[in-house]
């Protein structure tokens, strides 16, 4: 942080100001078929400033951003505008968060790396897994980010902590007949070469699947399966319904006490909001306000049982601080892998994207590879599409007992839903 | 305002410092960017006036060493270019094992020009608390229209981009801004409850605050008619697609697939569709920030190429893609100022800009009236490429159900298209004389990489898989 700006902001007598900062530093490749095409590194650093003006028993805020190459006086000039357009903002009074100082770090093995080795090592990870004849990784990207995050306000709060991620983009391919593909985005904090591996592997031995696969020569009925992937994006679409923002503003679809699985016959749903996950890039110990981030469980056994959010939100709606919590957490069911293998099932395991429409009661999308087991046989199954409603595939969803971790989720390998059609 | 003054002094830094790149690398540019944006909003509850999210300010030079590209973002280019220089080239080192995987790419070429380049902006003729005062006037009155609305807002988020290209032998600026004004509802009948937007735009904040108004009545006739919509039978039906729907379609099923770094990753299947029909004869298609007025209009790329405006489909044949400078390299093709970053911290792809059906010959209501049974789609809601294998999914947030010929008074919600983009292409019987650019759009490559967008078109008759 420019020291600098936090004594001209003192020196302007604000009802109160927030300094964030994030300074980003990455190393990334760009790998063509197995040659690298291009090679980046960035240095740059973000500062927002928020400045408060409280008048009339109301607070108002503003905020501006302040560069390298911002001058002092070009930053009293910003407050002063800040000042003057937070005095026209007459939201609701709130507290700032009060005085607390941390300098943390979350936890991360690539501390035990040079930026430029990692990714090399990322990348021989990816290609170690490229040994199909008809099969190849035909675009790679690597991402290595090292942030460094503050948040300063003028109550005495002084917050840091270092954190790293990484995004491994692959896009295996495969050429027996008509060449298809499929997408894989790896994104964690803690690197494995071995599960790196694995994973690529799995990818291709499914893009190889998705080659060989054809539509349904007759109308499909049975239970859909989900993996840990859209379980991850359904699940996150009920608890973003359940914000302290959405709530004050009216606009969420569920409220405290509300069944999610009404007349539920199969595994009661338990989500936890969590400010880290270990082997999560999401991770962190506070939020943009600064506020320390407090785990919090807001579905129980299918009924909603406590919102989350920021500092401000907290204070109108009367309940604690728990902080923008990024990670989630489901619990795990009473499916087993063998249990799965005693129905027909249709297990999607690539999809254009998880369509969730809350409001509409809507669950459904493309599906670009599944597995039809009809009892006895599979097979690989594309060209088709899922879609029912959300209300009797919560009621009926049943969670493996297996728990898997992938990105900022952690739950269920698979869920099996009833009430859902193939087309 | 005008250009960036920020950029202006940094000039001559630059040029030193490519001075300084260029014993190590035979072509370095450095792009500029100053990106000024604002949110003025308010709802039911609260109010806002702070910092858009686009707001940025740095420098991203590329390099490339006769072999492959290099790049390094920063945020600011003074002091001793020496040291700058070698902390670049240190902070890009490559790993031994895969420096010996490097690709040979010949270099791109560097043609003198010397340009700068503005389009009419009001920017700094409003003041943000008018702005403010604007939105809160409109949310008062659509909350008036009808007591079953919770809460709406109002938002009105203005940009201004300013950009500097340099290289040894280039020099270029643009100035340009862009304001959309957008608004999102919330009513509630009984237990359903509905969620519902739109939205204005223009490069002038005083034409778009015009606008907006008229939008009003639509929006609360959805929002009333939303209430009662019911799930789609699943099946394949004659659509009438919106303008939104028909840029939808040009946009993710097919725009994609001819973004050219996918050609050179054998990523799309229209590399082997060129000269082809892809689509029926009555089909044409385009793209370019130098194609319509809209929010992805610039005057050069962030490659520093200029804009065009490419065909991409003629009379249902594909005839062209676009391309960056790296795929255009790659390719030995002409790039064609398609090559856009998210921001100067992030890599530049082939992206699309303005992307659309062009107009053809028929009456909408012509084409309501040939369908016996089917739907008609309105607004955008998301889609996802698949440029390799060419299926679709496209999500409408509403359709209205046809019936012998006639627009009834049935909605459906959501609605998603799926299947594969020949088969919709080539389904396409009947265009609409009409024509309409939605410049509201945002675009990610994947996952991520996001750029502002538009697309549109005419009104489409196709037949297609609903569900």
């Amino acid at each position: 942080m420019n020291t600098n700006l936090k004594t001209l902001l003192d020196e302007a007598s604000l009802s109160g100001y927030k300094i964030q900062t994030q300074k980003t530093e990455s190393y990334e490749l760009f790998f063509v078929h197995r040659a690298l095409e291009t090679v980046r590194s960035t240095d740059t650093v973000t500062t927002y400033v928020t400045v408060y003006e409280d008048h009339d028993g109301k607070k108002g805020d503003a905020s501006f951003s302040v560069y390298a190459s911002t001058t002092d006086d070009e930053i009293r000039a910003l407050i002063a505008s800040a000042r003057e357009k937070a005095k026209k903002i007459e939201n609701q009074y709130y507290d700032l968060p009060a005085a607390e100082t941390l300098d943390g770090a979350i936890p991360s093995n690539f501390t035990e790396y040079d930026p430029c080795d990692l990714a090399s090592a990322m990348a021989d990870a990816v290609f170690d897994a490229d040994t199909y004849g008809n099969g190849s990784v035909n675009a790679l990207e690597i991402f290595i980010n090292r942030y460094t995050v503050s948040v300063v306000n003028s109550r005495g709060l002084d917050k840091r902590e270092v954190k790293y991620g990484a995004v491994v983009e692959v896009i295996p391919t495969w050429n027996e007949g008509e060449s298809v593909e499929l997408y894989q985005c790896e994104r964690f904090n803690r690197f494995d070469p071995a599960a790196l591996k694995a994973s690529v592997e799995e990818k291709m031995r499914e893009v190889r699947d998705r080659g060989r696969a054809t539509p349904p020569a007759s109308p499909l009925k049975c239970p859909v399966v989900l993996g840990p992937h859209e379980l991850a994006s359904l699940f996150f679409d009920l608890a973003g319904e359940l914000g302290y923002g959405g709530v004050y503003a009216h606009s969420n679809a569920y409220s405290l006490g509300d069944e999610v699985q009404k007349n539920c016959t199969g595994d009661k749903l338990t989500l936890t909001m969590r400010g880290s996950m270990e082997g999560s890039s999401a991770s962190a110990l506070f939020d943009g306000d600064g506020t320390t981030l407090t785990d919090t469980t807001v579905i129980e056994n299918g009924v909603v049982s406590h919102y989350y959010g920021s500092h401000r939100f907290a204070q109108y709606l009367n309940l604690p601080a728990t902080g923008q919590l990024r990670c989630l957490e489901a619990n795990a069911g009473t499916c087993s892998r063998d249990d799965l293998a005693r129905q027909p099932y249709f297990r999607c395991v690539s999809m254009s994207g998880l369509q969730v429409d809350i409001f509409n009661d809507y669950i459904g999308g493309e599906v670009r590879l599944a597995y039809y087991c009809d009892g006895d046989k599979t097979i690989p199954v594309t060209g088709i599409s899922i879609s029912g409603k959300l209300s009797e595939a919560l009621s009926s969803l049943r969670l493996s007992r297996d728990v898997t971790c992938s990105g900022n989720y952690r739950g269920p390998d698979f869920a099996l839903l009833n009430g859902i059609e193939i087309v | 305002m005008a250009f960036s003054e920020f950029l202006n002094s940094r000039r001559d830094d630059c040029k030193a410092l490519i001075a300084e790149l260029s014993a190590e690398f035979p072509y370095v540019s450095i792009l500029g960017n100053h990106v000024r944006s604002s949110r003025i909003g308010a709802d039911r509850r609260s109010s806002v006036m702070g910092e858009g999210n686009l707001s940025e300010c740095g420098f991203v030079i590329k390099m490339h060493n006769g072999r492959a590209f290099f790049e390094y973002s920063l945020d600011d280019v003074t002091g001793d270019k020496k040291a700058l220089a070698s902390k670049i080239i240190a902070s890009l080192r490559v790993s031994g094992a895969v420096a010996d995987r490097m690709v040979s790419v010949p270099l791109p070429e560097d043609l003198p020009m010397v340009r700068s380049f503005a389009r009419e902006s009001d920017e700094g003729t409003y003041a943000d608390a008018d702005i403010l005062a604007f939105c809160e006037e409109m949310r008062d009155e659509i909350l008036s229209r009808d007591e079953r609305i919770l809460n709406c807002q109002v938002a009105a988020m203005p940009f201004t981009v300013s950009k500097l290209f340099l290289t040894a032998n280039r020099e270029l600026d643009q100035y340009y801004s862009w304001v959309n004004i957008s608004t999102f509802l919330v009513l509630r009948d009984g237990e359903k409850m509905v969620q519902t937007y739109d939205g204005v735009y223009s490069h002038l904040m005083s034409e778009a605050k015009k606008a907006f108004p008229g939008i009003i009545p639509g929006l609360i006739h959805k929002a009333q008619r939303l209430v009662h919509a019911k799930p789609i039978v699943p099946g394949v039906y004659d659509v009438i697609t919106d303008p939104s729907i028909s840029g939808l379609i040009a946009h993710e099923a097919f725009g994609h697939g001819v973004e050219m770094d996918q050609f050179v990753k054998d990523r799309a299947l229209a590399k082997q569709y060129v000269g082809k029909y892809v689509a029926s004869p009555i089909c044409n298609m385009r793209d370019g920030a130098a194609s319509v007025l809209s929010t992805a209009s610039y005057f050069f790329d962030d490659d520093g190429v200029l804009a065009h405006d490419t065909q991409i489909i003629k009379d249902g044949i594909l005839v062209s893609g676009i391309s960056d400078l790296a795929s255009a390299s790659e390719l030995g093709t002409e790039p064609t100022g398609n090559g856009r970053r998210e921001s100067y911290k992030r890599k530049s792809y082939a992206r699309m800009t303005n992307t659309f059906f062009e107009a053809g010959k028929d009456k909408l209501e012509d084409m309501i009236a040939s369908v016996k049974h089917g739907y008609m789609l309105f607004q955008t809601n998301n889609g996802m490429e698949d440029p390799k294998n060419w299926q679709i999914q496209c999500t409408a947030e509403y359709g209205i159900e046809i019936v012998d010929g006639k627009l009834t008074d049935n909605y459906v919600s959501p609605v998603v298209m799926s299947g594969y983009v020949p088969d919709l292409l080539k389904s396409i019987s009947m265009v609409s004389d009409e024509f309409k650019i939605i410049g509201s759009g945002g675009c990610g490559k994947g996952y991520k990489e996001w750029v502002r967008v538009s697309d549109g078109g005419p009104a489409l008759k196709v037949k297609v898989k609903l569900a």
